[in-house]
């Protein structure tokens, strides 16, 4: 009585699609779990730029506008909490059992992992879509070429990227709550120890080489170019290979973890 | 015809060193194209981590097993596209509904588009859950999960299905209500492995049984053939606690003491129900007065007990009676 299936794996594409619109779909049926996401960088773009408004007085500060030094900042954030969201959506799956019923299912591993992605990148773009127009209502203003702001676009898509393939890495390696603390926590401080506040010619100390070794940082100025510095197709480069080499790491970490629930 | 399930020597190991447990201890198994075959054993006994593994859900620590004429572990694409899984918990997320659930599941296992729909709909009515269909699942009962959990299992028409405690915490109509549903799939060719810690549910429902305790299957055959293997009834004596040791010397003349729960005495007897009065008898010439009297027909628990020296957990009747 078996059905003839289409493919041996079958509708891989579909399977993923079906998974992003599943999770999407539970944005509008459990919105506690994605609110706090998205008010995160909302409320830090509104509270840095206004607490942090003399930090334009600093001399050799490359802007003279608080707001267009945070709202890239919050953005990024805003982006890769986004993603690390659908690795919170993974523990309470693993947890209930539920997804162990999509890994019986004849669907590509891969598949299983794209619908995630998917969900976090329309994620990360309501988030950054927000901040964005809250960020220019407060006066963030672009400069130079008109389409280097897009750059904040691609360095959030990157950003989510990280901050699923990281989240959901962490999700099948633990497969409970004690990865969720593990996500927050590096992804706070990966983003903090970075030159979030101030320029690295300004920072002192400690924190100056380890910003300066952060390849976060190179996302951020990949981020920024559109608001503080203008196009510098250097930054850009770097910006843009550093993003691609963590995006893959992420995604491969994500794979092998996947890897590891059959064990 | 290979046969669906075929288990040899499968092992599953957790942690190492001083620490490992040997969850399945080299079970071999054989199941047949048409039969419903019962997995019986207390909670621990390794029932669902053999199924994990025989559903690719888990790689097996040593030994092989094909489902479906498919190696669990090297074609396990084959395999879950050939069985269907109604796990122990059902897992179902408690924010869609039944709908959207069985059409994400026929997505899963590729199903036509244009299929969807009438698909879902159709077994939303197999399992009784057409008026539910467009609720969230978190407001169903226990019963309405595992009728849509069921009904999940069978999306893509699976020629194997799996059913890991698929009536425990039910009530009794619900439990009636599915062991119905899962007669009917095997009357249409569905061959079933059903795993429970129920001892009615597995004669009720399974061709041939399975024992396993302690990661071993201990028993296997058809549940009449094992309990005539046992043989003579079981009669249950409950004496005063003082008077237990003379109440074992008494009944031992009888037959052999068997396992029974704390508080309880039990001898098979040898000479059959006949010998129950004599053995009254034999307790009165002794003084010992007896509280509770009980003779049972050799059951699965019998089979249980003189397999591995002790009674079934929670091996009341799933139907509460």
């Amino acid at each position: 009585m078996t059905a003839t299936l289409p493919s041996p794996r079958s509708g891989g594409l579909a399977a993923a699609n079906g998974l992003a619109l599943r999770s999407l779909r539970n944005i509008r049926r459990l919105p506690s779990a994605f609110i706090p996401a998205l008010l995160m960088p909302v409320v830090q773009v509104i509270s840095f730029s206004g607490t942090y408004a003399g930090v334009t007085d600093i001399p050799g500060f490359p802007t003279d506008r608080s707001i267009n030094w945070y709202l890239p900042l919050a953005v990024t954030m805003g982006a890769s909490f986004a993603g690390l969201g659908t690795g919170f959506a993974m523990i309470r799956d693993l947890e209930s059992g539920f997804y162990d019923r999509l890994r019986m299912a004849p669907t590509s591993r891969r598949a299983l992992l794209l619908g995630p992605f998917l969900a976090a990148w329309t994620r990360a773009m309501i988030a950054v879509v927000l901040v964005s127009l809250i960020g220019l209502a407060l006066g963030a203003r672009p400069v130079g070429n008109p389409a280097t702001p897009l750059l904040m676009f691609v360095a959030a898509l990157g950003m989510a990227t990280v901050g699923t393939g990281w989240g959901l890495g962490l999700a099948y390696r633990f497969r409970d709550m004690r990865a969720a603390a593990i996500m927050q926590l590096t992804l706070f401080l990966g983003l903090f120890l970075t030159d979030a506040q101030t320029p690295i010619e300004i920072i002192d100390g400690w924190l100056e080489p380890v910003a300066t070794w952060n390849p976060l940082t190179r996302i951020l100025h990949l981020a920024r170019q559109g608001f503080v510095e203008g196009f510098d197709p250097r930054d850009t480069i770097i910006g843009v290979v550093v993003m691609v080499v963590l995006g893959i790491g992420s995604v491969a970490f994500a794979l092998t973890g996947l890897a590891r629930l059959d064990d | 015809m290979t046969s669906p399930i075929l288990a040899s020597g499968l092992v599953r190991t957790f942690g190492s060193g001083d620490d490992e447990v040997r969850a399945v201890d080299g079970v071999d198994l054989e199941v047949h194209a048409g039969e419903v075959f019962g997995f019986l054993g207390p909670n621990g006994a390794g029932k669902s981590t053999t199924v994990r593994m025989l559903t690719t859900l888990l790689r097996p620590t040593g030994g092989s097993a094909r489902v479906a004429g498919f190696d669990v572990v090297t074609e396990a694409d084959s395999v879950r596209r050939n069985i269907g899984v109604a796990l122990q918990d059902a897992a179902i997320d408690p924010l869609m509904t039944g709908e959207e659930l069985l059409r994400l599941q026929a997505v899963l296992y590729g199903l036509p588009r244009s299929e969807h729909t009438s698909r879902a709909n159709e077994l939303l009515e197999r399992v009784g859950l057409s008026s539910a269909g467009s609720r969230r699942v978190g407001t169903y009962s226990g019963g309405m999960r595992r009728r849509l959990d069921l009904a999940l299992s069978l999306i893509h028409e699976p020629s194997v299905l799996f059913l890991d405690e698929p009536t425990t915490g039910l009530d009794p109509m619900s439990r009636m209500a599915l062991w119905d549903e899962i007669r009917r799939l095997n009357r249409e060719g569905t061959t079933v492995l059903l795993t429970t810690q129920y001892l009615e549910e597995a004669d009720q429902l399974a061709d041939r049984v399975a024992i396993i305790d302690n990661g071993r299957i201990v028993r296997e055959g058809a549940p009449e053939q094992l309990k005539a293997g046992v043989g003579s009834p079981t009669l249950f004596v409950r004496v005063a606690t003082d008077q237990e040791a003379s109440a074992s010397d008494v009944l031992a003349r009888f037959g052999e003491l068997r396992p029974t729960a704390e508080g309880m005495l039990g001898v098979g007897l040898n000479g059959g129900a006949g010998e129950v009065s004599a053995v009254v008898r034999a307790l009165d010439e002794r003084g010992i007065a007896v509280d509770h009297l009980e003779l049972s027909a050799p059951s699965l628990d019998d089979v249980f007990a003189e397999a591995t020296g002790h009674r079934l957990e929670g091996a009341e009747s799933p139907a509460g009676a």
